[in-house]
């Protein structure tokens, strides 16, 4: 994330939270330059504005059922830099996936109760704004879970055999230590592994726990189904 | 995964296994006629033949798209009468006319016919005027719970768990100011905790109504969900394209939310298949895993799921093998 400022527009049909989530942001120097209620006003503000990153609810009008979802969607499709961060007040897998499935620029999915946890929630604002990811707990969990999709294996191609069991055993949620002692190697050579496998997925950048969760999550979206 | 074509299985065996060879035989009989002079157009009686039990099954196809018990199985009676009619008066034209000889089978079937409407005599017919407005009104009354539960579900959505969010915020917002003030930060993290608890409560009480995603995007998609979130591993094959009445996917959805949770309960690293598929004006669901069976249909989970099904005039079945599997199988009516 560089030091420009970071332009941000809403779309939230509901107001109380909506003028919250702005006066809490400029609290934090982050811009809204502009701000909807629905599906099609995501459209317009976002080619009106060119806006780093839209923040949007899933439940919309008019429909009142994805329409956020799918709005965003047709947002990336249109400007394929555009970052997106959903808020909803329900995890749901499939719309998760959808997103990320959406492009390469930053995606965001969370409930929207994180916005009370403010400097998370900002530094998740400005980590998806520059290109990152930012999953809830919730999310993670349920895609954690997510065994029963197929998925291309091109990013996995690319690892050696060594660091595709390192990726395993993350997965399992085993420490860098219990690695080294599973594969009997030294800890400096797992920690090798480590990074060679997170540049290789070309996974974004964060503190040590993210990086391992997206590894697990891209590793399972990959091998599901197996 | 999710394939959409519903019932074209069927109609290719039927082109398949029976058309094509029909048509196939037909055109050699012609031949072999033409080729031996064309005298006695004799391959009518062949197609004839054939037309006999393509038209029964028509008959039967008809019947039972009416509505079940008596009133099927007089429609049943009455097309396959009709049927035989036709052949005898088919055979009687082919035959070269003459003395009108189906005119006694008519009366005899009409006959028949007369006779299975009198039995369904006054108190009989009453009565079954009676189960039909009990069907029609419980059908009403469960169609207005499941959109009542939805206008709760959004009800809360909209209002109760807005406005805690907002409040959470807010909470959240006023913390970060309290910095210098620690144990007033405290209370105010303690207050926000609370909000975010009692969201986390709501969620899971409107989950438990009905998962948005069901009304969103249907059963199938609503079930691919499902499967995501088991930590058994789960097939989904969908085959519907169309949306079925909120009341009846809501009853397939907790169908296999709880087979699910049975599989990951108690067939651990087992997998399961979903499938649901269409069957006229029937949704047919099926939950098979691989586990070491032993189901007990008279559990607790699984007897609540009958009489969810049954109160759709549906059926539930569970098939459980020791060491190959569990199946449960259920199939609800639509109209």
């Amino acid at each position: 994330m560089g030091s420009a400022a970071v332009r941000v527009v809403i779309v939230e049909d509901q107001a109380l939270l909506r003028e919250g989530i702005v006066a809490l942001l400029a609290e934090n120097g982050i811009e809204v330059v502009a701000q909807a209620e629905d599906g099609p006003g995501l459209q317009r503000i976002v080619d009106g504005h060119r806006p780093d990153l839209a923040i949007c609810d899933v439940r919309l009008p008019p429909t009142f059922t994805d329409e956020g979802i799918r709005a965003a969607l047709e947002a990336r499709r249109r400007h394929p830099e555009l970052a997106v961060l959903v808020l909803s007040q329900y995890v749901e897998p499939v719309y998760t996936g959808e997103l990320l499935a959406s492009g390469e620029s930053g995606v965001g999915y969370l409930l929207k109760e994180r916005v009370s946890e403010v400097r998370t929630f900002v530094e998740s604002v400005k980590r998806v704004a520059g290109g990152g990811t930012a999953l809830d707990r919730e999310v993670v969990s349920a895609l954690i879970a997510d065994r029963g999709r197929s998925g291309s294996d091109a990013e996995l191609g690319a690892l050696t055999a060594r660091e595709r069991e390192t990726l395993e055993l993350i997965a399992q949620g085993r420490t860098n230590a219990a690695i080294a002692r599973e594969m009997v190697v030294t800890l400096g050579a797992v920690e090798k592994h480590v990074t060679n496998i997170f540049a290789k997925l070309d996974l974004p950048a964060g503190d040590d726990d993210h990086r391992r969760v997206l590894a697990v999550l891209t590793y399972l979206r990959a091998t599901g189904g197996k | 995964m999710t394939r959409s074509t519903p019932n074209s299985g069927a109609g290719s065996v039927v082109q398949r296994t029976v058309l094509v060879p029909s048509a196939v035989l037909l055109t050699t009989l012609v031949v072999i006629w033409a080729a031996t002079g064309a005298g006695y157009f004799w391959p009518m009686w062949a197609a004839l033949g054939l037309a006999i039990p393509a038209g029964l099954w028509l008959a039967i196809r008809w019947a039972r798209l009416q509505p079940r018990g008596a009133s099927r199985r007089y429609a049943m009676q009455a097309s396959i009468s009709l049927v035989l009619v036709l052949t005898d008066v088919l055979v009687w034209a082919m035959s070269g006319g003459g003395y009108f000889w189906p005119i006694f089978p008519f009366i005899g079937l009409a006959g028949a016919l007369a006779v299975h409407r009198a039995f369904l005599r006054p108190g009989q017919r009453s009565l079954q005027l009676r189960v039909d407005e009990l069907a029609r009104t419980r059908s009403g009354v469960l169609d207005v719970q499941a959109s009542e539960l939805r206008r709760i579900e959004r009800d809360l959505h909209d209002g109760a768990q807005a406005r805690l969010v907002a409040l959470s915020m807010q909470l959240g917002r006023a913390e970060e100011r309290l910095a210098d003030q620690p144990e007033t930060a405290a209370l105010v993290r303690q207050a926000r905790e609370e909000a975010t608890a009692a969201i986390r409560e709501l969620r899971d009480l409107a989950r438990g109504i009905a998962p948005p995603v069901l009304a969103d995007r249907g059963l199938v998609a609503a079930v691919e969900s499902l499967a995501s979130r088991s930590t058994a591993n789960v097939e989904v094959v969908g085959e519907i394209d169309q949306r079925l009445p909120p009341v009846v996917e809501i009853a397939a959805y907790f169908v296999v939310a709880e087979s699910l949770t049975n599989v990951v309960k108690h067939a651990p690293g087992a997998s399961a298949r979903v499938t649901l598929s269409l069957d006229g004006a029937m949704l047919v669901v099926e939950v098979a895993d691989n586990g070491p069976g032993g189901a007990d249909p008279a559990g607790g989970g699984l007897t609540g799921l009958k009489q969810r099904v049954e109160a759709l005039d549906g059926r539930l079945e569970i098939h459980t093998v020791a060491n190959e599997g569990t199946v449960v199988w259920a199939v609800l009516p639509f109209e």
